[in-house]
């Protein structure tokens, strides 16, 4: 405010002071909250991504719904099964009288009930029930005829309006008893097609039954129907407890009361054939309960000591053996006999029950408890929901509790990621990635190490053939460069820095690749001849030097006058690598490769990426080196140089020494920028989730795989959040490495004062 | 042991070649990116080969290979023609080659569809009608072609007002689903007025379409006959023809004509054959687009933390922390800030908006899905770390003598900071903005998660209201290189798009980070002696 105002306007002069002050406060707290919000912004999105991935480690939550008995027409008799639906809204119960009674389990009240017809003429009662997949119940009625029945319940939430949720009962077959004899203990049917059930009968003294019914349609559209029945017998010492047929009849397990386990197989017009018969128990305790894993492959098996294990069939010794079953899971033991053993209808969870009433929730792969569930009192039946949201359980007084379950992640445990997993159809725990399959009943193979392993092979070899450059190059900028030649080569390599990274990926994926596949001996080659090519001028300049023109040239210039023997070298390296492949390896290298050492030689290779990398981090690591070494104090060389020093000897003893801090700094962010670098490795390697250290294979990165994966996860799945895990295990890695770099460079920074 | 040795020179000479080695690299990176991406446009000769075995060929020589000692040159054509031959390429054996010649009737015509045709015209029908034998074909073919093109053209118009009839039918149709989904029964009359009035947009769209597609099928009767090499024939219609040309007869100045005629294509044109055909502009412009978005957030954020790093923060434990989380702002992998864009902007923020104001619409996501707002805003927090640091040198070359004055003479901190300090140091805020754009311009990996897409329906900023459409999806350049070389299905025809596309991408980076290293190495030197 000018003086010419002091006088009479002295109120605005203050007022306009007192805004000035005002507007210096406001802007210091907004600024200061600016630069507060940086560290908000970098913990914010550790947090959020944390958050993300972090219900991947929830326990699973089961919560008591309801207990109570039913109400109204209650079903007569004992049960022998039961079932619900998949929103949890209504229950069925089927009794040894053949009915089937329909209720909600909030409140007991039975809606509906309907008797099973018999496949005789009159209702015998049901001797036995056994559950298979899909609501399917294989009913034995006393009189030893068979039937199985498939109970729907359509609960759509929308047709809730319309009163009684709908429910349907299929029969899938019914079969009156042919054969007079024992009546059969149990009999299960299976449909690997419609209308072509296998069948098999466990009859008294361990014998069996397989009967098959084909119906083959000609080409005329006449159908024949065929019956095959084949008894077989299990010579063994003990009683067979226990039996699970797979869904598509293929192979038979049974357990029996001395502990053994034994594994039929059942083919078409061939006697079944016993494979497997192994011991299940350390002290002989009895099988008690034996179920089949959601897919076929794994058996679960429960024994009368409380011990429960999975088991498939694996070679030990390796290739072309044949397969033996094999404990592979060894899940949580309950404290008495487990009763029976229910497979998840979505995934590799196992629901087992005890004695004592209460079940255990694991999952195979993760071998995880997930949880334990008791009743108000002991339960002697259960069923899952078709969801596996749910449970029901029947107590001894016929009450009714029902549970709702959460259990979104049940595959991931710490070990599963990081850790070596006995997958099925495995011959021994492996680190594999394999998120999805065209089938649902799929084992998910999450194992992070091969990412991790990726990311540290691409980087490694990235920065082996980067560090030396950068290093190198920047130890040559700095200290013995001409300072005209300087303001050209370090902006032009700070240019290279701003190169996208598509544009290498791209370059090494499509241009690089191809002609490395056809010279890759020549880059063999090159790795000697190169540095001979450079060491072949050293000499030469050595002889010429004292020409006193070249002398005017030479100081400062030397990168230029190798340059034509750099390109002779690449030239050599060239011719010399087609007559080495010709002469030492028959004219095919590869294929050398493969007949001597077994190893495959991928076109989008690790060599590709230590170029295409090592290009990225290069000028990363040029410029920050080449800062520190120039903020080095001049007063330190001249003192060296002036007590008779050469240049070498000044750069490599008194300036490297006193930048080393400044260096090794620049080295871990060229460290940080190679592992997070997705897009050239994405373009440059074939992707695939190896474990190998060879230079001629790819491999897939944590970066790259989330590029590749998170379009096709389902939101908030299992491989949504472990797509975020691995984000939060790239941000830690780099976090780590770049704090320690910029402590380090603070200090150097402290030590000489600038910058 | 010689004095030479025993001082260094050969380890001098070491470091010397580590250099030459970096900088023989990028050399050759640009080279063939240059070499490869400005040849695609110069049309080459088409050359008639015929073979000993009896076939004949017409195309461009695109390639030659020695494979080995024994087997002698090998020549890659292209052939064209994808619709009679299957592949765009062959490769014949040099020994094998009877003769080769350029014939001047040879003709290459660029389609809509199928790639390249090489071949000779035999006919010319108009309307069904052939035309007189009499005149020149070849000159007849070019002005029938112009006139079908001129009333192409004209059903522009048409299509325009269509478009316009079709988004305004649309946004009918969400307000009748936003009042129906707050309270059908209040709102029903004025449902049922909008209801008309869509009617009525619908039949008048029906009726334009009517006219549109009598208009193509009239303008589609002109067609012309052609023969390839070995003597088939194929009729194209004329308004399938690109361009058509013969290059055997065109001198210099009419192949640089039609380079020019190419380059604009790429520059304004659409793209066409899923990407490796035809032009860029949809790219360039979602690309110049998020850039643009992006600096709207990421440079008054930068400025402010650089200014609190270098004014307003007390050396100490604070300001050593921001220092960290600058850097690590900068060293966090970018596919990180993709993730964190995708479960925070996306499903968090935008799922939240979505809910919040578009509930109608649901489950069909309005900002609850990639856009260009959010793909800007997570660059924006990726560019952050590039402003703050160059911002950081620019107030740092502003002499200190300089603030004392102003301090001395009265002025608040604020004020000198805005009056004094930061007009010095635009320069380096400049910097930091073009080096912020020119790594957003390069950045795909995230981008991928966030709402690049191969191929955008609709521009992200348009005639239709509200003008800028934040929630739409774009294309973008970088995305465009992998996507067409890596996912296209006839990778080694689409590869000379892709290096054009990759030539016009490190030109805008290169040139935009040479500029802002100019600059800052200018604001250097300018304040360099003042500073001490």
């Amino acid at each position: 405010m000018g003086l010419r105002s002091r006088n009479d306007s002295l109120p605005d002069t203050k007022r306009f002071l007192a805004r000035a002050k005002k507007n210096d406060r406001l802007a210091a707290w907004l600024i200061n909250i600016g630069g507060l919000l940086v560290v908000i912004s970098v913990i914010g999105i550790l947090l959020l991504i944390l958050k993300v991935a972090a219900p991947l480690f929830f326990t699973p939550d089961a919560a008591l719904v309801s207990t109570t008995n039913l109400s109204g027409s209650a079903p007569e008799g004992k049960i022998l099964n039961l079932g619900i639906d998949e929103n949890l809204k209504t229950g069925f119960l089927i009794s040894d009288q053949g009915t089937v009674t329909f209720f909600n389990p909030q409140n007991g009240a039975v809606s509906d009930t309907v008797t099973l017809s018999a496949p005789g003429d009159s209702n015998p009662g049901i001797a036995a029930i056994t559950v298979a997949p899909d609501r399917h119940f294989d009913i034995l009625w006393k009189d030893g005829s068979f039937s199985a029945v498939q109970i729907q319940l359509e609960n759509n939430s929308d047709n809730q309006t319309a009163g009684q949720p709908a429910h349907e009962i299929e029969t899938l077959t019914a079969e009156k008893r042919v054969e007079s004899g024992p009546i059969p203990l149990l009999s299960l049917a299976r449909f690997a097609e419609k209308d072509s059930p296998s069948r098999i009968d466990l009859l008294p003294g361990n014998r069996f039954i397989f009967s098959r019914k084909t119906t083959v349609t000609d080409l005329m559209g006449n159908e024949t129907t065929t019956n095959t029945r084949t008894p077989f017998e299990a010579a063994i010492p003990g009683k067979i407890t226990a039996v699970a047929l797979d869904s598509k009849a293929e192979f038979l397990y049974a357990g029996t009361d001395t502990g053994h386990l034994l594994r039929w197989s059942l083919s078409e017009g061939e006697s079944p054939q016993l494979l497997d018969s192994v011991q299940t128990s350390a002290k002989g305790s009895p099988v008690t309960a034996l179920n089949l894993v959601l897919g076929d492959i794994s058996i679960a098996v429960g024994n009368a000591d409380g011990s429960f294990s999975t088991w498939f069939p694996a070679s030990e010794t390796g290739l072309g053996s044949s397969k033996v079953l094999t404990r592979i899971h060894p899940l949580t033991s309950h404290g008495s006999a487990v009763t029976a053993i229910l497979p998840s209808p979505r995934n590799k969870s196992l629901y087992s029950l005890d004695k004592s009433g209460s079940i255990n929730v694991n999952h195979m792969t993760s071998e995880r408890h997930l949880l334990t569930l008791k009743g108000k009192t002991p339960l002697v039946l259960f069923a899952v929901s078709p969801r596996d949201n749910g449970l029901i359980g029947l107590d001894a007084g016929n009450r009714i509790s029902t549970w709702q379950v959460s259990n979104p992640h049940p595959e991931i445990s710490f070990r599963t990621l990081f850790g070596p997993v006995w997958y099925e159809n495995y011959d021994k725990p492996e680190y594999v990635w394999q998120s999805s399959s065209a089938n649902d009943d799929f084992e998910p193979k999450l194992s992070l190490t091969p990412l991790i392993f990726g990311t540290l092979k691409g980087t490694l070899y990235a920065m082996i053939f980067a560090i030396p450059l950068a290093l190198f190059g920047a130890i040559y900028t700095s200290q013995f460069m001409g300072p005209k030649m300087k303001k050209i080569v370090k902006p032009g390599i700070e240019i290279m820095a701003a190169i996208p990274s598509v544009v290498i990926g791209f370059l090494a994926g499509l241009w690089l690749a191809p002609l490395l596949d056809k010279g890759i001996v020549s880059v063999l080659v090159s790795v000697i001849v190169i540095p001979l090519s450079v060491l072949l001028s050293i000499v030469c300049w050595k002889k010429f030097r004292t020409k006193p023109l070249l002398k005017k040239i030479s100081v400062g210039y030397e990168f230029l006058l190798l340059v034509p023997a750099l390109l002779l070298g690449i030239y050599a390296s060239h011719a010399l690598g087609g007559v080495m492949e010709t002469a030492l390896f028959a004219g095919d290298f590869k294929l050398w490769l493969f007949d001597g050492f077994g190893a495959r030689f991928d076109q989008r290779n690790s060599i590709i990426i230590a170029f295409a990398l090592g290009l990225a981090v290069i000028p990363l690591i040029f410029t920050m080196a080449e800062d520190a070494l120039s903020n080095v104090p001049k007063n330190l060389s001249a003192a060296s140089l002036a007590i008779g020093a050469s240049r070498w000897q000044t750069a490599w003893r008194v300036v490297l020494p006193s930048a080393l801090p400044g260096i090794f700094s620049a080295v871990m962010i060229g460290f940080g920028r190679a592992i997070g670098e997705t897009m050239i490795v994405l373009m440059a390697t074939g992707n695939t989730p190896i474990i190998n250290w060879s230079i001629f294979n790819g491999f897939r990165s944590l970066s790259a795989n989330i590029a590749v994966e998170i379009p096709e996860a389902p939101v908030f799945g299992t491989l949504y959040r472990v797509l975020f895990l691995s984000a939060v295990l790239l941000f830690i890695f780099t976090f780590i490495i770049n704090t320690v770099a910029e402590i380090l460079r603070q200090n150097f920074r402290k030590k000489y004062g600038r910058f | 042991m010689s004095r030479f040795w025993k001082q260094g020179e050969p380890q001098v000479w070491g470091t010397a070649a580590a250099l030459t080695i970096t900088l023989l690299m990028v050399v050759t990176l640009i080279s063939v990116v240059m070499l490869n991406g400005l040849g695609f446009f110069w049309p080459s000769d088409t050359a008639l080969v015929s073979l000993k075995d009896g076939t004949t060929l017409l195309g461009e020589i695109t390639d030659k290979e020695k494979a080995t000692a024994t087997q002698g040159v090998k020549l890659q054509f292209k052939v064209g023609n994808r619709d009679l031959y299957g592949q765009d390429f062959r490769w014949v054996d040099k020994k094998d080659v009877k003769s080769l010649s350029y014939p001047d009737n040879a003709i290459v015509l660029e389609r809509k569809e199928n790639g390249n045709f090489y071949g000779f015209l035999k006919s010319l029908s108009l309307n069904g009608a052939q035309t007189p034998a009499s005149a020149d074909p070849w000159e007849q073919l070019l002005s029938q072609w112009k006139s079908v093109k001129q009333a192409q053209h004209n059903l522009d118009g048409l299509r325009d007002k269509m478009s316009d009839l079709n988004s305004a039918a649309e946004n009918l149709r969400l307000k009748i689903l936003k009042l129906s989904y707050r309270d059908k029964t209040t709102n029903q009359k004025e449902i049922e007025t909008l209801s008309v009035q869509q009617e009525k947009l619908l039949t008048e769209f029906n009726t334009l379409l009517d006219k549109l597609n009598s208009a193509t099928a009239e303008i589609n009767q002109s067609t012309a006959l052609f023969q390839d090499a070995s003597g088939e024939e194929k009729e194209i219609a004329l308004t399938d023809i690109v361009r058509a040309f013969r290059p055997n007869t065109m001198g210099f100045f009419a192949k640089s004509a039609f380079y020019a005629g190419k380059v604009k294509e790429l520059l304004v044109g659409e793209p066409r054959e899923s990407n490796t055909e035809g032009g860029l502009f949809p790219a360039i412009f979602g690309t110049v687009m998020m850039v643009l978005f992006m600096s709207i957030f990421s440079l008054p954020f930068g400025v402010i933390a650089a200014i609190y790093l270098r004014e307003y923060a007390k050396e100490g434990l604070l300001v050593r922390i921001v220092r960290i989380a600058v850097n690590n702002l900068a060293g966090v992998p970018s596919i990180v800030y993709g993730v964190f864009g995708l479960g925070f902007f996306i499903y968090g923020i935008g799922s939240g908006i979505d809910q919040l104001f578009y509930p109608e619409r649901l489950p069909t996501p309005t900002f609850g899905t990639g856009g260009i707002l959010w793909a800007s805003l997570t660059l924006a927090l990726l560019t952050v770390p590039v402003v703050i640091v160059s911002t950081e040198e620019g107030l740092a070359s502003v002499p200190k003598g300089l603030r004392q004055g102003s301090l001395s003479l009265g002025a608040t901190k604020f004020q000198t900071l805005v009056k004094i300090v930061l007009p010095m140091a635009t320069p380096g805020i400049m910097t930091g903005m073009i080096l912020a754009m020119a790594r957003a311009a390069g950045e795909v990996a995230p981008l991928m998660l966030v709402g690049v897409v191969k191929l955008a329906p609709a521009l992200p900023i348009d005639g239709q209201f509200p003008f800028f459409h934040l929630d739409r999806k774009f294309m973008h350049l970088g995305f465009h290189i992998f996507d067409v070389g890596f996912q296209s299905p006839n990778v080694e025809a689409a590869k000379p798009m892709v290096f054009v596309t990759t030539l016009l991408l490190l030109a805008i980076v290169i040139t935009a980070s040479s500029t802002a290293i100019h600059l800052r190495n200018k604001m250097k030197k300018k304040y360099a002696t003042k500073a001490f």
